[in-house]
Formats: structure tokens, sequence, C-alpha cells
């Protein structure tokens, strides 16, 4: 449990600094960001509260527009996606695994569930995250790019991480 | 109790959610210049319409005083459409070369603008009331005219009202003479037409042919002299054959007079004085 918590504030710490110093600075033709620390909400052990997804988000989110200066745009669009990743998991989780230390990974869930899983919460995020930035519908076009783009590029990011994540 | 505590726990992490997102979206519009414009906009279009809505209701609550404001507005409109429209009929009606020949002559003189207020036509003794009197200046035995010559002569005199003894009957008498010759009698109504009149007494040696113009004399004080009265229809002999009758088709339609003029005569008291002075004189002591 101890070694569970410890990695995840590992997790925590990692993606927003990576996402600070790295990723915030990636703009593929102006139009796709990836934003992997919507990956840090879907590897929660299944037995974390719902509270704790919600609070967890918030805080992610609320880290992130103090370096980036997008005030409330990532805490709310990641404190929406912390309330329903608990219900996108229960969504896709397979049936038979209901234990308690039950962990979200291409392990437990297999490539499909998890990518699923993943693209659902991670594209819910852009979605929020893009209609929060841009505040109008003026360019649908660009907006839909930009939404379409950046969770292409961060599922791809997440993937990767998945990959060399140790368990 | 219980199942209010249970349910608030169970949902606890919505509530989290719902004071997280606001708490976010607070942000998002307290320190984003377009966010907090553009939200800041929705709001005042939404405060407009629910301001909007108000007003209506309101005015909705007020539309009975406004229609009755509405009413009075009306009927002073119309009142004063009705005034107007007078109005410009005499103003057209001015440009009658009689009436401005009239003005000419009384151009000298006080004159007291009047309407007609109640006119009796074809009976043997018309009246004329004039909606002026005596706070207005007007004393019996002063002249009225009209647009086409003379009217009659004020007879009873109220504080606001004047009764007005027209041409039109048999009592009034008026000086009269044919215009270019000072052959004079009394202008006299037979009661039988509204338009038509009779001078008596006129010489037998004076030269009147029809279609002459009849005037005032002004021997009597009451009008100026070379008022219009009317023209010369026929020329008969009178009832006792020492002198002409003319009939006289009068210059004034009776029948629809409506504004006159009472005429204040400056000289007529200093008449009046001396006429006064003569009788006291012929009184035997």
């Amino acid at each position: 449990m101890f070694h569970i918590v410890l990695s995840r504030i590992l997790w925590f710490i990692t993606l927003l600094a990576l996402q600070v110093f790295v990723f915030n600075h990636v703009h593929i033709f102006g139009y796709a960001v990836p934003m992997p620390y919507v990956y840090f909400l879907a590897i929660l052990p299944a037995i974390t509260p719902h509270w704790a997804y919600v609070l967890l988000g918030f805080v992610m989110g609320l880290m992130l527009d103090l370096f980036t200066n997008t005030p409330g745009m990532a805490a709310g669009s990641l404190t929406f996606v912390g309330l329903i990743t608990p219900w996108v998991l229960k969504l896709f989780r397979p049936r038979d695994t209901d234990d308690e230390d039950f962990e979200p990974s291409h392990h437990t869930m297999e490539w499909g569930g998890f990518m699923r899983f993943l693209g659902t919460l991670t594209l819910v995020h852009c979605i929020l995250f893009f209609v929060l930035e841009c505040f109008n519908f003026f360019d649908p076009y660009g907006l839909l790019l930009n939404m379409g783009g950046s969770a292409l590029l961060t599922l791809l990011f997440e993937v990767a991480m998945e990959l060399i994540r140790k368990k | 109790m219980h199942n209010l505590l249970d349910f608030l726990r169970k949902y606890a992490y919505f509530f989290l959610f719902l004071l997280l997102e606001s708490l976010s979206l607070l942000l998002l519009f307290r320190f984003n210049h377009y966010q907090g414009s553009v939200a800041f906009s929705a709001a005042n279009a939404a405060v407009a319409r629910v301001e909007t809505g108000y007003a209506e209701a309101l005015a909705y609550l007020q539309l009975q005083g406004v229609n009755r404001q509405l009413t009075e507005e009306n009927l002073r409109l119309q009142m004063q459409t009705n005034r107007l429209r007078e109005a410009l009929m005499t103003a057209t009606r001015d440009t009658c070369i009689t009436q401005r020949l009239m003005m000419e002559r009384l151009a000298d003189y006080e004159l007291i603008a009047a309407r007609v207020v109640q006119n009796s036509q074809g009976y043997r003794d018309n009246y004329i009331v004039i909606d002026r009197g005596t706070t207005d200046g007007v004393q019996p035995e002063m002249g009225v005219v009209g647009g086409g010559g003379v009217v009659g002569i004020v007879y009873l005199t109220g504080p606001h009202y004047s009764l007005v003894i027209p041409v039109t009957n048999r009592k009034s008498s008026i000086s009269c003479r044919v215009r270019g010759q000072n052959y004079f009698g009394y202008l006299q109504w037979d009661g039988r037409s509204m338009t038509r009149a009779t001078v008596d007494d006129i010489p037998r040696y004076a030269r009147v042919k029809p279609g002459e113009v009849v005037e005032t004399s002004g021997y009597s004080a009451v009008f100026p002299p070379g008022i219009f009265v009317g023209r010369v229809r026929t020329v008969s002999n009178s009832a006792d054959g020492q002198s002409y009758k003319l009939d006289v088709v009068l210059g004034t339609h009776f029948a629809n007079l409506r504004d006159v003029m009472v005429v204040k005569t400056p000289y007529k008291a200093e008449i009046d004085t001396l006429q006064a002075q003569l009788r006291r004189a012929d009184r035997p002591q």
C-alpha cells in the first residue's frame, strides 16, 4: 500500500514536471499539444475513493495552471475527468475482476479495454480543455483540430508511458 | 436524518466536484481576461433579459393608466384639430375682398373678436349670442361686423356673453347710404328672407341703380361710415309713394355666421354726451 502511494506521488511529480518543462513547449502545427497528465488519474488503483479522484484531479490541474499561467482551464477540465474516471473505469474493466486491489493497466484490462478507457478520458479532457480555452465557437474546425490532434498526441505519449511502466 | 447523512456521505464526491469545479471556473473567469469578459457579457445579457421581462410586466400593469392618458390626449388632440380646422376655414375665407376693405376702414377702431355661439334663424325676430361680454369690453349699442359686412348691434350684455340684434330682426334699424351718394335711409327687415332687407326713405330724386353698394352712413355713431351692408337688387316705390324703397341683398350670410367682431367706437360716448346735453337744454325749466 505504501509502495503504491509513493509510486503515485512520484508519478504525480514526474508528470507535472514533464508537462511544465517539456510537453507545454510542444505545439505540432500550432494545434496538437500533448497533455499526458491525464494518465495519472487513469492509473490510480480502483479502491481510491471517488472524492479522492475529484480532489486529485483538481490539485493536479491547479498545479499545472499555476505553472503554465492558464488559471482554471486545466483545473476545471481535470476535475470533471476526475469525476467521470471511476464510472468510465467501471464501464471498461473486465467483469470478473472486482477484487479490491485492481489497478488499471494493459496487464489487467488487456490493451483494447485499457486503450478505450484511456482514450475516453483523454478525449473528454481535451474537449473540455479547449472549450474552456477558446470559449467561443467562431472557428469550429480549428477547435476540432485542436481537440483531435491533442487527444491523439496525448494518447501516443500515454501509451509510451504505459510501456515503460514496470507494473 | 440518518438517510440524509447517508445520502450526503454517498454523494460527497459529487458535492466536492461541484465545489472544485466552481472554484476552477471562478479562477477561469477571474484571471483570464477573455473568458472573464465573455462570462461578464453573458451575465449582462441574462440580466438584461430579466430586466426586459420585468419592465414589460410593469408596463403591462401600467396599461390602464396609459390608456386613460391616451384617451385624454386623444380628446385634447381632437379638440385642437377642430379648432385648427375652423381657424383654417377662417383663414381661407379671409381673402374675401369685402372683408379686406372693411378691415381697412376699421383699422383705426378697436375691434373685439367674438364667436357666434347661438344663432336663431327663420324666426320673426332673430337674435345672435356671441361669446364676449362686459369683461371683454363689450357694451350695449356697439356695432357688430362679420366677414361679409354689417351683422347687427349689441343689445344686452352679460359678463361673458352678449345678445346681438342682427339686421334680420324687425327691431333693427341701421343708418345706411348708397355708396357715392349721400342720400341715406334706414335698413329695415321685413321678415321675408334671411338674405334680403330694405332701405326706406331714399328721396325720389336720387339716382339709384340695381347693383350699387349700400354701406353704413356713420351718422348713428354705432358703425363707422363706409362698412359694406349689401347691394341694391331692385328699386321700387315706398308704401306712401313719397320715396324709393331699395331691396338690398345682404352681404352677411346669417345662416352660417360664426366669427364676428364688435366695433368699439371711441366717439360714441362723446356723441351720446352731446345728445344728452341737448335734451337737458330742450327740457322746459
